[in-house]
């Protein structure tokens, strides 16, 4: 075989520029007064990340953490808006988000210069280094089932014609509710139109929740019975507020969902990141995101206590969960979501 | 000489509104152009109208502008039905209760959009406050009136209806009591008192309430998405959709360009039609009003009952929903939208009061809202007074573009923002939010001070002008204390707005500078929890004892009436 002068400087230049993607580069050490930006959603995850997580690094470096708090959305399109030039240093995603985000060049793909990275399960080991699974299924008031929901498809069991909250859009719990729709029935990912026409079946809707706060008014106040959430808050909503509400196991699985902190192309913290991440995947961590938001642990060589451990995913339950092809989608969301708006909404 | 004043007096407010507004502005424009949406693309690229082809060939978009369209006017009338006997009651008061008075509708401003509309949710819910006591009479249960188009009408008439009052009590407490006393030494009872010489006289008053009540509800979505469950739509909630989810700011800023024509398409109209029933600001005698008996004496039978019943429908619907608030904020329930009393606690006080929770954001609220009213009234009355006593040419072409960042909405001109953020985080950040934050208030601040201005009396100034005094002199004894009812609703209205501002400030925030609101917002997309009511209630007390002490001591009257 004879090289072409072109293939050859080819790859004489990938000869050149192997090495410089396998060296890591060399970041400055944190110094006194450096300023961590974390942005991360508020209520209980603003209070444990200040909690277990802030102390030890301010301790440690004498840096300071500021945090700009909010839902994933805004985050997002701030982080898009400021690609290559972050204000942020630590960005927490969702799943689809943070693969999308990596794809872009918003953040940078995991690695293993975060110490724990390898107790991470693969799962999460994609789009950014995952922090807590946190999986969706069917929610439901107990005392309005005439029989225990045990498969997706119950939904469409005529007893909650009318009672249910479907999911808004193809937020964490929308893509959820659709795709295991599609995995129920049988459905290609490809046929999205067909899952659409099937939900549909389920109209009228009680309504179309937008959070899971909203959801759980809508079943303390008696206006829908079911509808597809996060388990860990569920859980957690059923035991301070409603005991009727069930969280349900259904056959096909659960759906995969899961907070995943990313560190931003061109952050001037890279080493500051990595250990605020870290921490976050400490053992300290791990529990207290189980005692008080059930949140799944997302690292592999931690035992969970007793009082939480059959409360959470852990061990093989993990590979039970069901994942998606978050490429597929992310290339299709607008497109489904113009036809989410017109088909099932309003 | 009086060519040029007009002019000059425009410049500061225009010259802002080019540096801050413009610039977002035209990114939107050139974004709306675009072929396909492309995050990291160029802002300008050849430019093709098929996103505007999409929007009016598309049923979809074309059923929810018309949506949009009809909650707004919805909102309005109710607004309008609503907020005149309060502006009247409020303008009849006697002067030592007149601040207090007002607390019935600066204590809703002062509440976060977010917290007002969980206070409508526990009010209309099938466990809330109205069926519980629809059941003490035997009536009920009401199941259907959450996420309706109604319960959205009615939570966006709780929002808005304080900026038609304001608008309303500036031109109803100047109306002369000589006029009055005229009215009656005519025969006239109050209520035809009312409708043939408050209401007519009250006008520039309600055009500038529906033209601001009409123009926050249309490109308004917190309230909608809260109350809705996505069975109602708004064209603000689909620009939300398209800038934040989707990532489209291309659709984002041509539905938002789509909103501002119908705005200010709504705006002419509204203008030419109440223009055509004031024919005596022109000078020009207006037609008697003749009111047959037999409706006068309609008129004065109904007429009293029905405006107390507004009255109280009135304060019903701004109060009720606060009292909520405060009693959710002695709740003992892990999370803000837990319904019914499940124990007394005074944890989120303690968060707030003693571990300062919200210490810091609520500090950095004030203080952007305080720089941003000053800088907004310095714009702002000279441009009133170059729109109300120096007419020039093009000012009709200059009030429209002044009235642009009420048209234009407020996620669009993030949206805008967003793609200038690289430009933005080179001016200090609280210049820049500030900035952004006058641009949004200054339409209020320049309808609320114009309608001012032309309310002022000419002969005053003149009879100041005859007697020696120059003209600062004069502007500074009595031109400014005649306008101070004026620029106190001005400057309330500002601060309220700003304050509460999350739409763009969620966009622009950064990690030092974490508004209150922002705080609110983010937290309840998430798990709000009732530390968000007790700051609420702890702000209505303020707002209560500052009131009831400044009414006192201050003399607060002398704010209000000229």
């Amino acid at each position: 075989m004879t090289l072409t002068r072109r293939q050859f400087t080819g790859l004489g230049l990938a000869a050149l520029a192997a090495p410089a993607s396998i060296i890591r580069p060399a970041y400055a050490q944190p110094k006194p007064g450096d300023e961590l930006v974390v942005g991360i959603w508020g209520g209980a995850q603003e209070k444990i990340v200040k909690q277990f997580i802030e102390p030890k690094l301010v301790e440690k470096y004498g840096c300071k953490i500021s945090y700009v708090l909010g839902g994933t959305t805004d985050r997002r399109a701030r982080a898009y808006a400021e690609r290559g030039r972050p204000s942020f240093d630590v960005l927490y995603l969702n799943i689809y988000e943070s693969r999308q985000a990596v794809a872009d060049g918003v953040t940078q793909a995991p690695t293993a210069a975060v110490e724990r990275f390898d107790a991470l399960y693969p799962l999460a080991q994609k789009g950014g280094y995952g922090v807590a699974f946190n999986p969706c299924t069917v929610v439901y008031d107990g005392t309005a089932a005439k029989t225990p929901v045990t498969s997706w498809k119950d939904m469409w069991n005529p007893e909650w014609k009318g009672r249910i909250a479907w999911p808004n859009g193809l937020g964490a719990e929308g893509i959820s509710a659709l795709m295991m729709t599609a995995k129920s029935f049988s459905y290609d990912i490809t046929e999205f139109d067909k899952v659409l026409e099937k939900v549909a079946e389920l109209k009228p809707f009680a309504g179309i929740q937008s959070s899971q706060a909203q959801l759980y008014d809508m079943i303390d106040q008696d206006v829908a019975d079911l509808s597809v959430e996060f388990a860990s808050f569920t859980r957690k909503y059923a035991e301070t507020r409603n005991p009727d509400c069930v969280i349900a196991a259904p056959e096909e699985g659960m759906a995969v969902t899961m907070n995943v902190a990313c560190i931003t192309e061109g952050t001037r913290n890279q080493k500051l990141a990595e250990e605020w991440i870290n921490l976050h995947l400490s053992e300290e961590v791990m529990v207290a995101y189980a005692r008080e938001v059930y949140y799944s642990p997302t690292v592999k060589d931690i035992e969970m206590p007793d009082d939480v451990k059959d409360k959470v995913i852990t061990g093989g339950q993990v590979d039970d969960l069901v994942d998606f092809d978050w490429d597929y989608i992310n290339a299709h969301r607008a497109e489904w979501q113009a036809k989410f708006d017109r088909v099932l909404a309003g | 000489m009086r060519r040029w004043i007009g002019p000059v007096l425009a410049t500061p407010v225009t010259a802002w509104l080019l540096l801050a507004f413009a610039a977002p502005l035209a990114v939107v424009v050139l974004l709306s152009l675009h072929e396909y949406p492309s995050p990291f693309g160029p802002v300008l690229v050849h430019p093709s109208l098929v996103q505007f082809r999409t929007i009016l060939t598309d049923g979809f978009y074309l059923s929810i502008i018309a949506e949009t369209v009809a909650l707004g006017l919805a909102v309005t009338v109710v607004s309008a039905i609503l907020g005149y006997p309060l502006a009247h009651w409020l303008a009849r008061m006697p002067s030592r209760w007149r601040a207090l008075a007002f607390a019935v509708i600066l204590i809703p401003l002062l509440t976060n959009v977010v917290v007002r509309s969980l206070g409508i949710i526990l009010l209309l819910s099938p466990k809330g406050l109205l069926n519980s006591v629809a059941a003490l009479v035997g009536l009920g249960p009401f199941n259907g009136m959450l996420f309706t188009h109604g319960a959205v009408i009615v939570a966006l008439a709780q929002v808005f209806m304080p900026f038609m009052v304001l608008a309303l009590y500036d031109n109803l407490q100047n109306t002369s009591p000589r006029i009055h006393e005229a009215a009656e030494s005519l025969g006239a009872s109050p209520a035809i008192r009312f409708l043939t010489v408050d209401f007519p006289l009250s006008l520039p008053g309600l055009r500038s309430g529906i033209i601001v009540v009409f123009l926050m509800t249309v490109t308004s979505y917190v309230s909608a998405t809260l109350l809705g469950g996505k069975k109602v739509w708004t064209i603000g909630m689909l620009v939300m959709q398209e800038a934040i989810q989707n990532l489209n700011a291309t659709m984002a800023s041509a539905l938002s360009l789509v909103m501002t024509v119908v705005g200010l398409a709504f705006i002419g109209l509204v203008t030419v039609a109440l223009g055509r029933f004031m024919a005596w600001r022109k000078g020009t005698p207006s037609a008697p009003m003749d009111i047959p008996a037999p409706l006068a004496r309609s008129v004065d039978l109904a007429g009293p009952v029905l405006s107390k019943l507004a009255l109280y429908c009135a304060i019903g619907l701004l109060l009720l929903p606060l009292g909520l608030v405060v009693v959710q904020s002695f709740n003992d329930v892990p999370l803000a939208t837990a319904a019914g009393f499940k124990g007394f606690t005074l944890e989120w006080y303690r968060r707030v009061l003693i571990a300062g929770d919200y210490t810091a954001n609520f500090l950095i609220s004030v203080k952007l809202a305080f720089a941003s009213v000053v800088t907004g009234l310095i714009l702002a009355l000279p441009a009133g007074f170059a729109l109300a006593r120096h007419p020039f040419r093009g000012r009709g072409m200059l009030l429209a573009f002044w009235m642009l960042p009420l048209s234009l909405p407020g996620i669009a001109i993030a949206v805008g923002m967003l793609k200038l953020l690289q430009i933005y985080l080179a001016v200090p950040p609280f210049l820049g939010l500030m900035a952004v934050h006058v641009v949004v208030i200054l339409p209020f601040m320049i309808t609320l001070l114009t309608t001012s201005v032309l309310s002022l009396d000419p002969a005053l100034e003149e009879a100041s002008a005859s007697l020696g005094a120059n003209a600062v002199r004069t502007f500074l004894h009595v031109t400014l204390p005649s306008l101070a009812p004026g620029l106190f609703a001005a400057g309330l209205v500002g601060f309220l707005m700003s304050f509460g501002e999350v739409t763009v400030t969620a966009f622009l925030t950064t990690a030092r500078l974490t508004t209150l609101p922002v705080r609110i917002y983010s937290e309840a997309t998430f798990a709000l929890e009732p530390t968000a009511h007790a700051i609420s209630a702890l702000l209505i007390g303020v707002t209560i004892i500052a009131l009831g002490v400044l009414g006192k001591f201050v003399r607060l009257d002398r704010l209000y009436s000229r």
